[in-house]
Formats: structure tokens, sequence, C-alpha cells
């Protein structure tokens, strides 16, 4: 495969794939003028490193990795800046509405780590097999599983706490 | 874990926004377009510049949607000076575009006017094709954000420099800025390169990068808001190694030396355009002389 071909290859893969890329930056930063930054980076870094990715059966996994360490990046980078819409913040704010008694599991899963967070994206909103999560983060499988079931916990003590209150 | 599946769907719903289209194919482009200027390129201009100068500048004034202006910019206690020769500006909903561009007066060496003028008016010639290029393609597939901005600014004008930076913002969803500066001797009315400055091709480059790479190190550990892409270091892809002899550089009133990277050239977009200063004692070995810089 030439070069030109590999890199039509990875930009047939980045527009086909666009949406579930920005909802996975989504997720990190909570805003789309974030979000699309984190794309725009992204893309260029990968396209500018496409020798990086050695074998092309692995291209969701080579940018994968790419678009997450971006995401993670740009979060503890800005961890001073967090813009809140309107809506969310009343989401957030105490509701005088008695509307949702039931605890969200999303909101527990965005209020994790970041790293944690990836976990349970790409394995359960994702599907990504465990083996190659590990090959994403650059870990290996056991650390995964691990942590994954570490974060299973949290969520479930973080969800605990919230009925105590 | 029963509620998963409904955490999925909410994340699968998450909107996506009208312009991510556009960010996607816009980054591509911006890759494609730099790994072409990488390639040596033996195209043929068939117009002189000077030809397809008067073409842009006809065809901005044919156009009843663009304006003109013609403002001085006046520099005290000098007869060279720089003016803004055209402003172009579209306003159209989503689609802005302000174009500024500089010209150069008062030389006695017409040559290296004229190069500067022309190459001034073929940069915004550029932009301006871009832009109308990119809208035409973005009202075709229903519409969208688009900006483009130049403009200048005087950065240095003492009794022997002038130093004229021009910055370029391109805007779809985010922005991305090129910077781009010429330095001229005023006494001897030469152009300065930055090999120019220095005794021998190599030496220079390795000197201020180290220096920069340095500095760049520092303002990293002193706060993690600082990041900068370095080559060699974990998880950087294509990050900074060397300047080029063509890096964007300057020099200050008081006789130092800057040097410049765009926005996303070393750094993501967050840091913008960066400028280190090079302290001279770094460089003293290397110059040829304290004419310049001191």
């Amino acid at each position: 495969m030439t070069k030109s071909e590999k890199f039509q290859l990875v930009e047939n893969y980045i527009i086909e794939n666009q949406n579930a890329h920005y909802r996975l930056a989504f997720s990190y930063v909570k805003n789309k003028e974030s979000a699309l930054d984190i794309i725009q980076d992204s893309i260029m870094k990968a396209l500018k490193s496409i020798d990086s990715l050695e074998q092309t059966g692995y291209l969701k996994t080579w940018f994968y990795r790419i678009l997450i360490n971006t995401s993670i990046d740009f979060i503890h980078k800005n961890k001073r800046i967090v813009v809140v819409e309107d809506e969310v913040l009343d989401f957030h704010l105490p509701s005088s509405e008695m509307e949702v008694p039931d605890i969200d599991l999303y909101e527990a899963i965005d209020n994790l780590a970041p790293e944690q967070k990836t976990l349970i994206i790409l394995r359960f909103f994702e599907d990504i097999k465990i083996e190659d999560i590990a090959k994403m983060l650059g870990v290996n499988q056991n650390t995964i599983k691990t942590r994954l079931y570490a974060t299973l916990r949290k969520l479930r003590t973080n969800m605990e706490e919230k009925v105590k209150v | 874990m029963s509620k998963l599946n409904d955490s999925k769907k909410q994340y699968n719903d998450i909107e996506i926004p009208t312009e991510l289209k556009q960010v996607v194919s816009k980054s591509v482009q911006t890759v494609k377009r730099e790994q072409l200027k990488k390639k040596p390129s033996f195209k043929k201009f068939g117009l002189g510049v000077a030809a397809a100068a008067a073409i842009f500048v006809a065809g901005v004034n044919v156009n009843p949607t663009l304006a003109q202006s013609l403002s001085t910019v006046p520099i005290l206690g000098s007869i060279i000076q720089v003016v803004s020769i055209q402003e172009i500006t579209i306003e159209e909903d989503t689609y802005n575009a302000d174009l500024k561009t500089p010209n150069v007066t008062g030389l006695t060496n017409k040559e290296l006017e004229n190069s500067l003028n022309e190459k001034y008016i073929a940069e915004n010639k550029e932009l301006y094709e871009g832009f109308q290029k990119e809208m035409e393609a973005l009202k075709e597939v229903g519409g969208g954000h688009l900006g483009v901005a130049s403009t200048y600014e005087v950065v240095t004008d003492t009794d022997e420099i002038l130093s004229i930076s021009r910055y370029a913002v391109n805007i779809v969803g985010s922005s991305s800025t090129t910077m781009r500066t010429d330095t001229i001797d005023k006494k001897n009315e030469v152009l300065i390169t930055l090999p120019s400055l220095f005794k021998d091709d190599k030496g220079y480059i390795e000197t201020i990068s180290t220096y920069i790479k340095g500095e760049m190190k520092k303002e990293m550990a002193a706060d993690e808001m600082n990041m900068y892409w370095i080559a060699g270091e974990e998880e950087v892809f294509d990050g900074f190694d060397t300047i080029r002899p063509d890096q964007t550089f300057s020099i200050t009133s008081d006789h130092k030396l800057t040097i410049s990277f765009d926005k996303y050239e070393v750094a993501p977009g967050s840091m913008g355009v960066i400028t280190f200063e090079i302290p001279t004692d770094v460089i003293k070995e290397e110059l040829i002389s304290d004419y310049y810089i001191k």
C-alpha cells in the first residue's frame, strides 16, 4: 500500500466515523466548541503521523488512541475553565419539581475521572472488546479488566451515596 | 447494571452539530495542503504576479458586495511607510471575510518594495479565493459558518529596522492562525532573513531549537495549563524538533531576536500563536555581528 493509499484509507475512515468520534470527544468536554477543537486536533495529529500506523487493521485502535489522548490532554489543560450551559446547570441544581426520583447512571458516569470514563464509554457504549481497549490505551488486558471492575464498583457506590442524600 | 442500556442510548443521542462536517473536512484539507507544500513543486505561474494582482484588484472593485478603503498608518519620523491598500469585507449571513493588505512605500530600492507588496497582495488573493471556493462548496451542501480574516501589524519601527507581521485567521467552528513577518533593514534597504544573521547555516538552528525546547519544558513544568508538543516526548506525534531556516522571526526595537510559531504548529490550539524571545547571550557566538541583534 502506498502512502497516498494509506492516507486515503485514513481519510475515509475519519469522514465515515466522524459522529462516533464527536460523541466520544463531547462526552469528555461537554461542550460543542471544545469537542470540535479536539476533533480538529486529533485529525491533524493523525494525518500528520500516518507513518505511526503500521498495520491498517489497527486503524480504529490507532485513531481512538489519538482521540482519547487529545481529549484527556484537553481536560487536564482546561480544568480551570468548565463551560456549563444553562440547561446543564439546571439539570445539576436541585430542582423544585419532583419529576426524576430516578438516579441517573449517565450522570454518574459523567462524574467519573476521564480515565475511568474512557473505559466505560469504550466498553459499554462503543462495544469495543477489552483486548482492543488494551491496545488503544497501551495497557495490558488484565489491567484494563481490573480497572473496569473498580470503575463499575465506584459507579455503584456513587449512586448509593446519591440515594442517601 | 441494567441501566447501562439507557445510558448508552443517552450517549448515542448526543447531538451532532452541523459544523462537524466542515471541521472534519477542513482539518483533512489543511493537512493535505501542508503536505503538498512540502513536496517540491515545479508548477509555473502562467501569469506574472503583478498581472494576477491586477486581476484581483479589478475583481474586487467590480464586485459590488466588496468594500474597498484606503487608509494610512502614519509612522512618525520615517519616510518609509506601511499603508493599507485594500480592505475587503464580505458580510453575508454566516460568511465573513475581512482582509487587509499592507503596502510598503518610500523605499528607494523599488525591487524590494515591489516584491514585498506583490507578495502581500498574493497572500490575500489566495485567502480570498480559498474563501470563495469554500463558501460555494458550503452553499452547495446547505450552508454553514465560514470566516477568514487577515490583518497586519508593524511590530518594530526604529531608525534601522521595520518589521511587519501579517496574520491570517481561518474560522470554521474553531480557528487557525498563521503569522508571517518581514523584517527590513531601512538604512541598507534589504530584507533580513534568519540565516543571514548567523555565521554558518546549521549552528544557530540547533542553538535556538535547544533553547526553545528548554523554555517549553520550563513553562510546562511551571503551569500545567501550558502545553507544547516536543518531539521525542511520550505520546507526541510529530512534535517540535528544530526551527526551520524560514521560521517566522522578528527583531524587537531593543535589538532582540524573537521566533514565532503558528497556532497548532508546536502546541494545542488553546496556546495560540507562540513567540519566544531569544536572549542575545544564547546566540552571541553564532551571530555574524551585533549590528541588528545586541
